[in-house]
Order: structure tokens, then C-alpha cells, then sequence
């Protein structure tokens, strides 16, 4: 197992290092440092400040070759840096992105969480019903609200449910974002509800799909013909094999809890690590963009090793080659 | 019952109670609610606090109230005066020998800074200190710190010796790498500080300039030249947990900042240790709601004896907090939660009837507030070029005002602004000295038969290039290469082929379009330019030939030369308003109605909603932060916000009984049958 794991962690490294030089290409190569200085000191900035910030943000360096400090190039600066997790400050205005990183931690996973927990739960449940109901009016009329709901874009649940719930029946604020104990619930359950709605169509279905084709297996007849009760059934047996898709689909979405939702968390004003990067898209922060997507492609990357490693946990049969 | 359903069970009762629980719509804690709160969403969290760099209105908004200047805007009179801040009186300007010009501040004694742990820094667990001149210099040197890539160091190169004081901190800190570890007041002290900035004493600061430039007292308004102590630039250094400066500002300002997060919210509370708190008795002009204004300041409301001659501020506490999007914030303004609000594009009909609130809005107690911005939105033409520029002579000439001629600026903001927009006629806006209402630009107003005589006076008839015997051909280089802009830019270009131009839109993203007007690549631009301080000279010197992008990389981008108009800027600029300084700019004005360097497109109109709890509201297209003359009504705004937020609960209820109603039958069925 441990060479599996090895072996795996060694490829990862090799796409990481590929993720790296697409970031450089796209990041140093294409991109105007100009730009990004025009966008952080203003746009009436004469150039001579404009110079001035991209020689203080250390911009100014060779890209990829410095006959006289082989070391000292915005490629190895790069590099150094992701490796390192050292990210420096931001484009934008300065701070460090280690620092905004561990600020947005908290809001983004205050929402993940729950999201992720509940809309889990929901669809696992909500697919056993259906599945259980199979061919019969509630699993066709599910069926059809899952296609239904899978078709309408995150935006306009996003737009709707504000209108809907925060405007129309006034459950909830509309947006905004406040940490203490006391009010954090009222600010996250519209974009809580959101997200499941969003999220529940696609998984129902899927889930469904697994546990209807489970439920058609010999071993399911077999507890049935030994006396075994439908809840039995499908809790015990049919939930438990079915785990290996369910996992790969769970484990998968893991590294979005950390970098947060982009859309959901601009709109709702949640400020977590989504809503970070919405802002360094929208502000020319290639440094903090950088680091976000070196540490999603890293996520992404552990995730995908782990979801191999808990196969084996949940299945004994699967082993490591 | 099986595990699983257990948990099922129990997530959907947790989630139901955390349901009830949280069924309210209000985003503040409710012991807020008594508080006299003012709310401003701002559309993107503050990049940085520092005054020395801070560029941006919004930023403004905030350090505009925790920093103290030393003059300010009368908050009523327009066009507007100014009016002593932290400095005792509005200072005179001095002439020097050699064409040098002083200008002398008494600062108040005994304003003091906001309670702030770094001014423990000067020892004795001090929490504050008083306001001194040498704080102002600081600050000005601070702007001329090549480190900070202040954006606003040429304009303070005017002053003597600032440029050889940025070049010997330079070489200080290139020669001894230890340099620039040395206390921030300690390198300064050591680069000797700038010669044209002198603090004598504690309460007096001289400005000597190089040259005359009496535009410099508007800059002494904005936070570029408030008062900042050095302890907090120490202090706020971003180590052993402490905040950086630029987060952290430290100011004598009416508020000051107790909650920085940036990414949700800053929230600023009054500052007992301001000076207009501290000290009622000084009357001090910019600490006192004013007693006089403009004719129609009375008849709403803003002269209402209740404030007249109060010190300010009046509210406990100003909140920003972070709204990106346009749609929840315009909802929060109606459901109460934000006192203040711009008009969504799309709502603006249901709130705006023939440029007055709709009755429906005006029943809820809204107020519709208009101001123009002092900025002007223009097409430039590149005088350089041989086609439209000033080489091609009298043909040039005529082209440029045969163009002039299609643009329909008023159809312009009615498609793209629902209306919104004053036609614009020279680059002087409303509320700038200068700008005449009854001028009518004959080159302004859409006369497509003249237009065509010109075009063929010009040798271009029929919009033909007798060259080439098709249409002639012209490049429209924009920095927009979005969808919305394009559709803008086609509006133009259709006028323009009414003439039988073939107008070519070259649009590229922003930053190309940068490098195409450094190398003078451009034939006909679209540009805008929102002011600094509200004279006359910071419109018109857009067109001055020395500032021409191609000679100097000025902000003359159409490269507009014209000896009579640069000697008369010359003599405008340094004139005080009067008979002779508007004299000035109607010929500097009639140079470029007749010259089309540009076709004056409109200048911003804002439509701004206000609750009516919300008092003493008056909009100023300058970005000036008004905070500390606004007051709030807390009662009768909880009474609105609990008449219009009640929740209907009704459809939650209703959802779960048609839910039920479906599914139960099925499953009834469904297991009788299996049974």
C-alpha cells in the first residue's frame, strides 16, 4: 500500500510542477505587470509610480534567465514560493495571502459544511426513497424534478431564491455575512438552501442510478428470500455496496469546501476563499490568484489519491497494484 | 428504524428548528437598532486606508472622516468653497522672489488624534497626542517616499525641493542595505526632509511651490495632506499580530475605525476626541453644521434650525459593509437595511417617472436626490494624425466638426442611461467656475446637413476618399472589448456612417490599448475624466500642448497643441474666479469649439435614493465624504423596516402539506401492494 501511495504522491508531484508552469506561462509570460499596477496605485498613476510599483512587487526581474544570478528570475521566484507555500502579499493592496487565506477559511467552510453534510444527506436519503419507490409514480415524478432542478443555472437559484426567500417571504437576509454565534445561522441558510437545491437534482439522480442497479444484484434477492425487511435492505446492504461511487463522488468535491463558491459566496457577501478569488479576478490580483489555484490543484490532486486509498477501506476486495 | 433514517431524522429536525430560529431577514444584531447608524455598501472591500495612496471614492469615504485636513469644503455653498478644516484659515498665497509662491497654515492647538495604542510609542502608555504641524510634513514626505508609489507625487512635485528630497532617500537606501531598517522617522530626519515644507513651531507649516499653483489648497482637502502621526506608521507595521497601517488608519477625524474586516465589514464610531466634539466652543467651520447654503437648501430641509450651529458628527457610527452585487444591495435598500442607494438599470422605471420619484416610492418616505459629476466623457481625436489631426490643416478641421455634428449625446444617455447624463458642450461640467448653462456649443447639437457640407468642404463628400474612391476609412481604438461596451461604441460609429464613414471599431483590452497610445498608434479615442478638485484648471489642462501624450506622456491624449490656448491656460490657471478668469476660458472654450479635438459627449448624472429617515442629504459629485453632516431617525426607521420585513410563512407550510399529499397515497399504495 505504501508504494501505492507513493507511487501516486509521485504523479501527483508531476502534475503539480505542470500546474506550476501553466500558472507561469499564463501568469508572467502573458499577463502586463503594467496592468496590474495600473489597477492597484490607480488609473491617473503617472508612469513613473506605476515603474515604481512593479520594481516593489518585484515584478521587474528577469522572467526565466539572469546570466548574473542564475537563481534570481521570476521562474524560480515562482516556484520557490508555491513549494514553500510561501505566496507573498497581494497584488492588490499588499497583504499578505497567507494572511487572507487563513481570514477566509472560516466563512467559506462555515457554508461548505453544512452545505455539504446536509446536501449529502438529503440526496443519499432522498435517493433510497426513490430508488425504493422504483417504477412507480413518486420515482418518475422524482426522476423528472431532478432533471427538472439540474437544468436551471446556480444563478438563478442564487437570483431567485434572494428574490423568493430573502425578498418576497422574508425568511432570511438577503446577503451579508457576520461571524458571531448569534446571528451566523440567519445569514447562512438562504445560501445554504440554495446550495442544496442547486446540488440536490444531479446527486439524487446519480445516487438513485447506483442504487437501483445495486438493488437488482443476486446478494439483495438473497436477504430478501432470508426474510431480510426492505429498510434492512437498503440501508445495510444496498447503501453499504454502493459506497465505492458515492465516495468518489464525495471525496472529489472535498477540496471545493476549502476554496470556497465562487458565485454563491459573491452574491451572498460570505467573505470566504470564493469570494477571494472573485475579487482577484476582478482586481487584477494575479498574486492571490496564483496561490488559489495552486492550492485547489493541490487539493484536487490529495483528494484524488485519498478517494483511491478509502476504496480499499470500503471495499476489501479492491486492492492496491 | 434502521441508522440511517435516524440520522435523517435528525438532520431535518435540526435544520427545521435552525430554520425557525433564524426567520428573520434583518442583517444586524438587534441592539443596533436604537443606534443612530449610517449604512453604505461598498461594492468591493478597501485595497488600502493609507492615505498617501488611497485613490478610489470609496476608499475616500472612509479616510475622508478618520483623517483630519487642514482646510475642507463649505458642505452647502456651490460652486464650492473652501473653508478651514484643522487649519485656523484658508491660507493667502505668498510671492516669493523668482516666481515662488508660500502658503502658511496655523494649525489648531489642542486637536487631538483618535485613541490608538501605538502612541505609546512616544512613551509614558500615552493614548493619544495633540495635532502638530510636523504631522502634515510627514505625511507630505510620505508621498514623496518612492516606497509608498503614492499616485499623486507629481502633482506635489510643485514643491520645493520634493523631488531632491525622493532622490536622496533613494540613494540613502541603494547605499547602506541597514538604511531602510531604520525607524520610518528616522530615515526622513536623515534625507533632511523637503526644503519647501517647513514646520515652524508646533502650529505653523509653510509651503513654498516653485511655481505658482493655486489649485494646491484644493489638495490640502483631500487625505492625501491630513495629518497622519508617525507612531502609527511605526506601530501598524503588520508584525507580532499587529495590523498594517494601511488597515489600520489613525486619524483626527470625526470617526475612527473599530472593526476592520475586510472582506464583510469596517465600522467606525464617533470620535469622542474629535475636535469639533472636544471643543464646541471653537466654532471651528468644517466641526459645525453650517448656518448658510444655496436658495433651495432651505426649502429642503437642509438649513433646519434642529442642526444649524451643532457640532458634528451626529451619528454614533458609520458601517460599510461589503455588498458586490448590484441586485442584493438595491433589495436591502428597499427592504430598509441601507440607507442609501443608487438605481438599478432595470428597476428604473418602477422608481423614476419623468425624472421624479415614482409615487409608489415617494409613498414609502423615499427621497430622489440628482447631482451631475464634475467629470466629462469625450471622443478624442489624435491630433497627430495625418488624417483627422492638425497636419491635415483645414480639411482636418472640418472632418472633426462634420463628425462633431451626428453625435447625438442626448439619444446616447437615453438608450445607455435611461436619460441620465447632462449633454455635454465644453470639458467644464456644472458646478465648475467656468461652466456657462445658456452655452450651446454650435458644434454640439446634431445637424446631419451641415454636417454633410462640411464633409465635402472637407474634400470628403459624400464621406468618400477620393483616393480611393470608397467610403473613407477611420479606426475607432477603444480599451473595451467587452459586449456592453461594443453596442456603446457602435452608436457612434452608426452617426458616423450617416455621413458615409466607414469608422473601424479596433477594440482591444485595456492594456493594449494603453500601448497603442504610448506609441501614438490611434486615430479616433473615447475617454472620461472625473476631477480632482473643482477648478476649471483640472478640465481645461487636459488640452494643454505640454501635457501632450506624445511629447511629455501627459494626459493631453489628443495631442491637442494650440499656441493661443496654452498661453491662455497659462493665464487662466493662475487667475482667481472673477470677470477676467471667465473671459479667459470663453476664449480657451471658442479655440476648441472651432479646433474638435474633441466631441464632448455628457457629463455623469447621478439619481441617488435616500430613506426619509435619513437627514441633511445633500449629494456632491466631488467624492466628498458627507458622513459627519448626515443624521438618521432610529425610530422611524425601525418602524419601517418592521412594517416591511414581517416573514410570510405561509408557502413554507403549504410546500410541506402539498409534499406530503403527493407522496403519501404512492406510498401507501406501494406497500399495501407489497403486502
Amino acid at each position: 500500500m505504501l508504494a501505492y501511495v507513493l507511487r501516486r504522491t509521485a504523479y501527483g508531484f508531476v502534475t503539480l510542477i505542470g500546474v506550476l508552469l501553466l500558472l507561469f506561462v499564463l501568469f508572467f509570460l502573458y499577463a502586463s505587470p503594467h496592468e496590474m499596477a495600473r489597477r492597484a496605485v490607480g488609473e491617473k498613476a503617472p508612469p513613473e509610480v506605476l515603474e515604481q510599483w512593479i520594481v516593489n512587487h518585484g515584478y521587474d526581474k528577469p522572467k526565466l534567465w539572469n546570466p548574473e544570478a542564475p537563481l534570481d528570475t521570476l521562474l524560480v521566484e515562482h516556484f520557490r514560493r508555491a513549494l514553500t507555500f510561501d505566496f507573498g502579499r497581494s497584488d492588490a493592496d499588499g497583504t499578505p495571502i497567507t494572511q487572507r487565506l487563513r481570514e477566509g477559511m472560516g466563512p467559506s467552510l462555515a457554508l461548505a459544511v453544512p452545505s455539504f453534510v446536509f446536501g449529502l444527506l438529503f440526496s443519499v436519503a432522498l435517493a433510497l426513497f426513490v430508488a425504493y419507490f422504483r417504477e412507480t409514480y413518486i420515482d418518475r415524478m422524482g426522476v423528472i424534478l431532478c432533471v427538472l432542478t439540474m437544468s436551471i443555472s446556480t444563478l438563478l437559484y442564487i437570483i431567485g431564491g434572494q428574490f423568493l426567500i430573502g425578498k418576497l417571504l422574508r425568511w432570511f437576509p438577503i446577503s451579508g455575512f457576520d461571524a458571531s454565534p448569534s446571528v451566523i445561522a440567519r445569514f447562512l441558510m438562504l445560501p445554504v438552501l440554495v446550495s442544496l437545491a442547486d446540488g440536490l437534482g444531479g446527486s439524487v439522480r446519480f445516487y438513485r442510478t447506483v442504487f437501483i442497479e445495486e438493488g437488482g444484484r443476486d446478494y439483495v434477492r438473497t436477504a430478501r428470500a432470508k426474510g431480510c425487511g426492505d429498510l434492512r435492505v437498503m440501508t445495510h446492504h444496498v447503501l453499504r455496496n454502493s459506497l465505492i461511487p458515492i465516495l468518489t463522488r464525495v471525496v472529489v468535491a472535498i477540496p471545493f469546501l476549502f476554496t470556497g463558491a465562487l458565485l454563491l459566496e459573491s452574491f451572498f457577501g460570505i467573505p470566504g476563499l470564493g469570494s477571494l478569488t472573485v475579487d482577484a479576478i476582478n482586481g487584477n490580483d494575479f498574486a492571490t490568484l496564483r496561490a488559489m489555484v495552486f492550492i485547489g490543484a493541490l487539493l484536487f490532486i490529495g483528494a484524488q489519491i485519498a478517494t483511491d486509498v478509502s476504496y480499499t477501506l470500503v471495499d476489501p476486495r479492491v486492492r492496491f497494484e | 428504524m434502521g441508522k440511517g433514517s435516524s440520522v435523517v431524522r435528525f438532520a431535518a429536525v435540526a435544520l427545521g428548528l435552525a430554520l425557525l430560529a433564524a426567520c428573520t431577514n434583518n442583517p444586524y444584531p438587534d441592539a443596533d437598532e436604537e443606534l443612530k447608524i449610517l449604512y453604505r455598501p461598498l461594492g468591493e472591500p478597501p485595497r488600502t486606508l493609507d492615505p498617501a495612496v488611497s485613490y478610489n471614492a470609496a476608499e475616500h469615504q472612509i479616510t475622508g472622516i478618520v483623517y483630519a485636513t487642514l482646510l475642507d469644503y463649505h458642505y452647502l455653498a456651490r460652486p464650492y468653497r473652501l473653508i478651514p478644516g484643522l487649519a485656523r484659515e484658508v491660507p493667502h498665497a505668498r510671492t516669493l522672489g523668482g516666481g515662488r509662491v508660500a502658503y502658511r497654515f496655523q494649525v489648531r492647538e489642542g486637536a487631538l488624534y483618535q485613541n490608538d495604542p501605538a502612541f505609546s510609542l512616544a512613551g509614558g502608555g500615552a493614548l493619544t497626542r495633540e495635532v502638530v504641524a510636523g504631522d502634515v510634513a510627514f505625511q507630505l514626505m510620505r508621498i514623496a517616499d518612492p516606497a509608498i508609489a503614492s499616485p499623486v507625487v507629481a502633482t506635489f512635485a510643485k514643491i520645493e525641493g520634493f523631488r531632491e528630497f525622493s532622490d536622496r532617500l533613494t540613494a540613502l537606501r541603494e547605499g547602506d542595505p541597514g538604511f531602510a531598517s531604520q525607524s520610518i522617522q528616522a530615515q526622513y530626519a536623515a534625507a533632511g526632509g523637503i526644503a519647501g515644507v517647513k514646520a515652524a513651531g508646533r502650529y505653523e507649516l509653510e509651503i513654498v511651490l516653485s511655481e505658482p499653483y493655486p489649485q494646491l489648497l484644493y489638495w490640502f482637502t483631500m487625505p492625501f495632506t491630513a495629518a497622519v502621526p508617525w507612531e502609527a506608521v511605526e506601530y501598524w507595521d503588520g508584525e507580532a499580530g499587529r495590523a498594517f497601517f494601511k488597515d489600520h488608519p489613525v486619524g483626527a477625524g470625526p470617526f475612527f475605525v473599530t472593526r476592520f474586516d475586510r472582506q464583510s465589514r469596517i465600522v467606525l464610531d464617533k470620535n469622542p476626541n474629535f475636535y469639533g466634539l472636544r471643543h464646541p466652543e471653537w466654532r471651528a467651520p468644517a466641526a459645525v453644521y453650517p448656518s448658510e447654503g444655496e436658495p433651495e437648501d432651505a426649502p429642503l430641509g437642509r438649513l433646519d434650525p434642529a442642526y444649524v450651529g451643532r457640532p458634528l458628527p451626529f451619528l454614533d457610527r458609520v458601517e460599510f459593509p461589503i455588498e458586490k452585487e448590484d441586485i442584493p444591495t438595491f433589495n436591502k435598500f428597499l427592504q430598509g437595511y441601507y440607507d442609501a442607494s443608487g438605481i438599478l438599470q432595470e428597476s428604473f422605471d418602477k422608481m423614476v417617472h419623468e425624472g421624479a420619484l415614482s409615487e409608489e416610492m415617494a409613498r414609502d418616505g423615499m427621497q430622489l436626490e440628482k447631482s451631475v459629476d464634475p467629470d466629462v466623457y469625450y471622443i478624442g481625436f489624435n491630433m497627430d494624425d495625418p488624417v483627422v489631426g492638425s497636419a491635415a490643416g483645414e480639411k482636418g478641421r472640418k472632418l472633426r466638426q462634420a463628425m462633431s455634428l451626428v453625435v447625438d449625446s442626448t439619444e446616447f444617455s437615453r438608450i445607455f442611461n435611461n436619460g441620465r447624463g447632462v449633454p455635454a458642450q465644453s470639458p467644464l461640467p456644472p458646478g465648475i467656475f467656468g461652466y456657462e448653462a445658456d452655452y450651446a456649443n454650435p458644434y454640439r447639437r446634431v445637424d446631419l446637413a451641415r454636417a454633410q457640407r462640411l464633409l465635402a468642404e472637407a474634400g470628403y463628400a459624400g464621406g468618400t476618399d477620393p483616393k480611393t474612391g470608397k467610403p473613407l476609412r477611420l479606426s475607432f481604438d477603444l480599451g473595451d472589448t467587452s459586449t456592453r461596451g461594443r453596442v456603446r461604441f457602435q452608436f457612434f460609429v452608426n452617426a458616423w456612417s450617416r455621413l458615409g464613414l466607414d469608422v473601424e471599431i479596433a477594440a482591444t483590452n485595456y492594456n493594449q490599448f494603453q500601448e497603442k497610445v504610448r506609441k501614438n498608434a490611434y486615430q479616433i479615442f473615447m475617454w472620461g475624466w472625473i476631477a480632482d478638485y473643482p477648478d476649471p484648471e483640472n478640465f481645461l489642462f487636459l488640452l494643454w500642448g505640454p501635457l501632450a501624450q506624445s511629447k511629455s506622456h501627459g494626459p493631453n491624449t489628443a495631442n491637442f497643441a494650440n499656441p493661443r490656448y496654452d498661453e491662455l491656460f497659462l493665464r487662466m490657471k493662475v487667475a482667481e474666479n472673477g470677470e477676467a478668469r471667465l473671459a479667459l476660458i470663453r476664449e480657451m472654450r471658442a479655440i476648441l469649439e472651432r479646433e474638435r479635438p474633441w466631441i464632448e459627449l455628457f457629463h455623469r448624472e447621478n439619481y441617488t435614493l435616500f430613506h426619509g429617515w435619513v437627514r441633511n442629504v445633500k449629494p456632491a459629485g466631488l467624492s466628498l465624504p458627507t458622513a459627519r453632516y448626515v443624521d438618521i431617525d432610529p425610530g422611524l426607521r425601525s418602524r419601517r423596516r418592521a412594517e416591511w420585513n414581517r416573514p410570510v410563512l405561509w408557502p413554507a407550510f403549504a410546500l410541506a402539506a402539498g409534499t406530503l399529499a403527493l407522496v403519501i397515497p404512492g406510498v401507501v399504495t406501494f406497500l399495501r401492494e407489497r403486502q
